[in-house]
């Protein structure tokens, strides 16, 4: 059923800059991600991953092309339609970009304040229940200052999936983490994710965590390069 | 809800339509979140916090300071008019404010007594002289209010009990509420009974104390029958006068009255009812001079400098905090929620600046008061008045800060 496909992008191109400084990083891009698909994305550094998932994640606008995510056409999409999109997203920075002043437990809930009609209670409880899944249940009050690196990007993780997305995009996750909680953030998060049956975009250089991945797609000079589909990986 | 046990065919059929959620947030979750989430951000900083607290405070009590003087002095010099308790004033039409009268013809007095609604009619005459302090010896400029005590016309709180003492030549009545370079009129005719006292050249006896309190023109008053002020003012002409004071019938329409007599009396006087003779003269104060200039431009400054204050704290908030918004923009949060965020933090401030100010103000107006004789009073005119001039201070600064939100880009997050 291609029409349920999460993710569909057919011909995307995009170019950074005006006139002489233009400066094509996308060319020709053809992907999809099935449902529950969890898709890693490799590729050397300035080949365009980042660009490409800013342009799924409806943080920029299209250029050319079409990209269907969850159902929404981007291309030539309002700034509203593409906000409403992002709050069915599941966003994981680099960084993880939790609001200092604010708890763990209340920086999870508000991503919650974005669907209309929930109680406080409801996005208190579901937080923490979120925060119980990452194996952070006694640290909601805490601070991300009293946090570990790790730990902080659980808390982001959970901020991600608490809203139930229908689509997790995330940006080398494990970068800033040490070798064996990048590891175990990756993990988390693709059982979590195949437990919720969410899709997972993910771009990584780290070797570690290629386990975890249904599908690794390589880019390479703002293309995706041919050879590498269907390179599943063992485990999960 | 359990998070992790969805189904993966409910997360598919997710994928083309958001959920549906159940009706249960209040309505006024739109506004209510942005201040809870702006709340949590200012009180995270405590310094800061403080440091924008008293910056709103600061700007809070300049304002009431200068609004609180500028009405004092108004009302002040206002005082001695104000306290004239006559129905109907007749002055000079050139005459622009009480302390340099242009004079009429006493004869308008007997004119406008023919009018049937008027009872009693008396001239009033205004001069300054000096006093000599009993106590130092010092001279000091003092206003002289000479006028018929007897008839009743004119009232000052006090003046009744000292009607006939004033009949007797070279008696004055000492405004209590005068400036206490005066002396202490008030010991001295507890210790000694009525003493004397140097108005001008003459020698005169001081039987009594009145109240009216100082003003612009005069830092203290002497009240006196006609007979005596010609004797302190020896220049003066009997045959003009300063200010007439007029009583009307009991049960007359002052307006109407007002009316009958400016159709009746020549055109050397203006008609005026008591409280049009005080807004005469505090106009003159107000306009033809810079005090009202002087006091607003006071009060802008104390906005300005708050106005600042509160942007650059708002300002550094977003800037330092600029990656955090631009997430919160990634993960779906419109423009709207975000500038709600500040002008929330904005407002937060302007309430918990102003409430200290106020308080503060008030105690300052009390002491300052006090040591200045200035009547300054608090009221919930003036208090309500401050508040929404602080509070679109800040909102002001609030959406000046705001256009820092837009350098929070959600693209530059990944
Ligand atoms: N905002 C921008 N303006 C202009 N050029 C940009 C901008 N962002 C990225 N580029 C350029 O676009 C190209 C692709 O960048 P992109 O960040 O998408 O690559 P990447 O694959 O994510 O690299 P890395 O692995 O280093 O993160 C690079 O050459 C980069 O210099
Ligand atoms: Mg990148």
């Amino acid at each position: 059923m291609p029409l349920d496909r999460p993710l569909e992008i057919r011909g995307l191109g995009y170019a950074y800059g005006e006139g002489a400084l233009r400066k094509t990083v996308l060319r020709d891009i053809d992907l999809s991600v099935e449902p529950g698909e969890i898709v890693l994305l490799t590729g050397p550094s300035g080949s365009g991953k980042t660009t490409l998932l800013t342009l799924i994640g409806a943080l920029r606008a299209m250029q050319e092309g079409s990209c269907r995510v969850l159902g929404q056409e981007l291309m030539g999409a309002p700034e509203a339609a593409r906000v409403a999109l992002r709050r069915r997203i599941g966003f994981i920075f680099q960084q993880h970009n939790l609001l200092g002043f604010l708890t763990a437990q209340q920086n999870v809930a508000m991503a919650l304040e974005l669907q209309p009609g929930l109680r406080e209670a409801e996005r208190l409880s579901r937080a923490t229940a979120m925060l119980g899944a990452v194996g952070l249940g006694d640290r909601g009050p805490s601070r991300p200052s009293e946090l570990s690196g790790g730990q902080r990007q659980r808390v982001a993780v959970a901020r991600a999936l608490v809203g139930d997305p229908g689509l997790v995009l995330a940006d080398e996750p494990t970068a800033a983490l040490d070798r064996q909680s990048g590891g175990e953030v990756a993990r988390l998060l693709r059982d979590l994710a195949r437990s919720q049956g969410v899709p997972i975009l993910m771009v990584t250089h780290d070797p570690r965590i290629l386990d975890i991945a249904d599908r690794i797609i390589a880019m390479e000079d703002g293309r995706i390069l041919p050879t590498t589909r269907a390179e599943a990986a063992g485990g999960g | 809800m359990n998070v992790i046990g969805a189904a993966p065919e409910q997360a598919a059929g997710r994928v083309s339509a958001p959920p549906a959620a159940p009706r249960g947030g209040g309505g006024l979750d739109p506004l209510r979140l942005p201040m809870r989430l702006a709340w949590r951000q200012l009180r995270a900083d405590r310094a800061r916090l403080l440091s924008a607290i008293a910056g709103v405070l600061f700007a809070c009590v300049l304002v009431f300071m200068q609004l609180g003087f500028r009405s004092a002095l108004f009302d002040s010099a206002t005082k001695l008019l104000g306290s004239m308790q006559a129905d109907i004033f007749l002055i000079h039409p050139m005459t622009l404010v009480s302390f340099k009268p242009e004079t009429m013809p006493r004869s308008r007095v007997s004119q406008a007594l023919a009018l049937p609604e008027v009872q009693a009619a008396v001239p009033i005459y205004l001069a300054q002289s000096t006093w000599r302090n009993p106590e130092t010896g010092r001279r000091r400029a003092i206003q002289l209010v000479g006028f018929d005590t007897e008839v009743g016309v004119m009232d000052f709180p006090g003046l009744a009990p000292l009607v006939e003492a004033l009949k007797r030549p070279d008696t004055v009545a000492f405004d209590r509420r005068s400036r206490p370079e005066f002396g202490d009129a008030a010991k001295l005719l507890a210790a000694r009974g009525p003493f004397d006292v140097q108005v001008g050249s003459s020698r005169m006896q001081v039987v009594g104390l009145i109240e009216i309190g100082p003003s612009f023109g005069a830092d203290g008053n002497l009240v006196m029958s006609e007979l005596n002020f010609r004797r302190i003012a020896k220049e003066r002409r009997r045959e003009t006068v300063d200010l007439v004071a007029i009583k009307l019938r009991p049960g007359t329409d002052r307006s109407v009255a007002v009316a009958r007599l400016t159709a009746l009396l020549p055109p050397d006087v203006r008609v005026l009812a008591g409280p049009e003779l005080v807004a005469h003269e505090r106009r003159y104060w107000e306009e033809a001079t810079p005090i009202g200039f002087i006091f607003a431009f006071g009060s802008l400054m104390g906005l300005v400098v708050g106005m600042v204050i509160v942007y650059q704290i708002l300002f550094s908030d977003i800037a330092t905090h600029l990656k955090e918004y631009a997430t919160l923009k990634a993960i779906g949060f419109g423009n709207g929620y975000l500038r709600r965020v500040v002008l929330s933090a904005a407002l937060i401030l302007a309430v918990l600046g102003f409430v200290p100010g106020l308080l503060l103000s008030t105690f300052l107006y009390d002491v300052v008061g006090k040591g200045t004789f200035l009547p300054l009073m608090m009221d919930a005119g003036r208090a309500g008045g401050v508040f929404l001039l602080i509070f679109s201070m800040c909102g002001v600064a609030g959406l000046l800060a705001m256009r820092k939100l837009a350098d929070a880009n959600p693209a530059d997050m990944f």
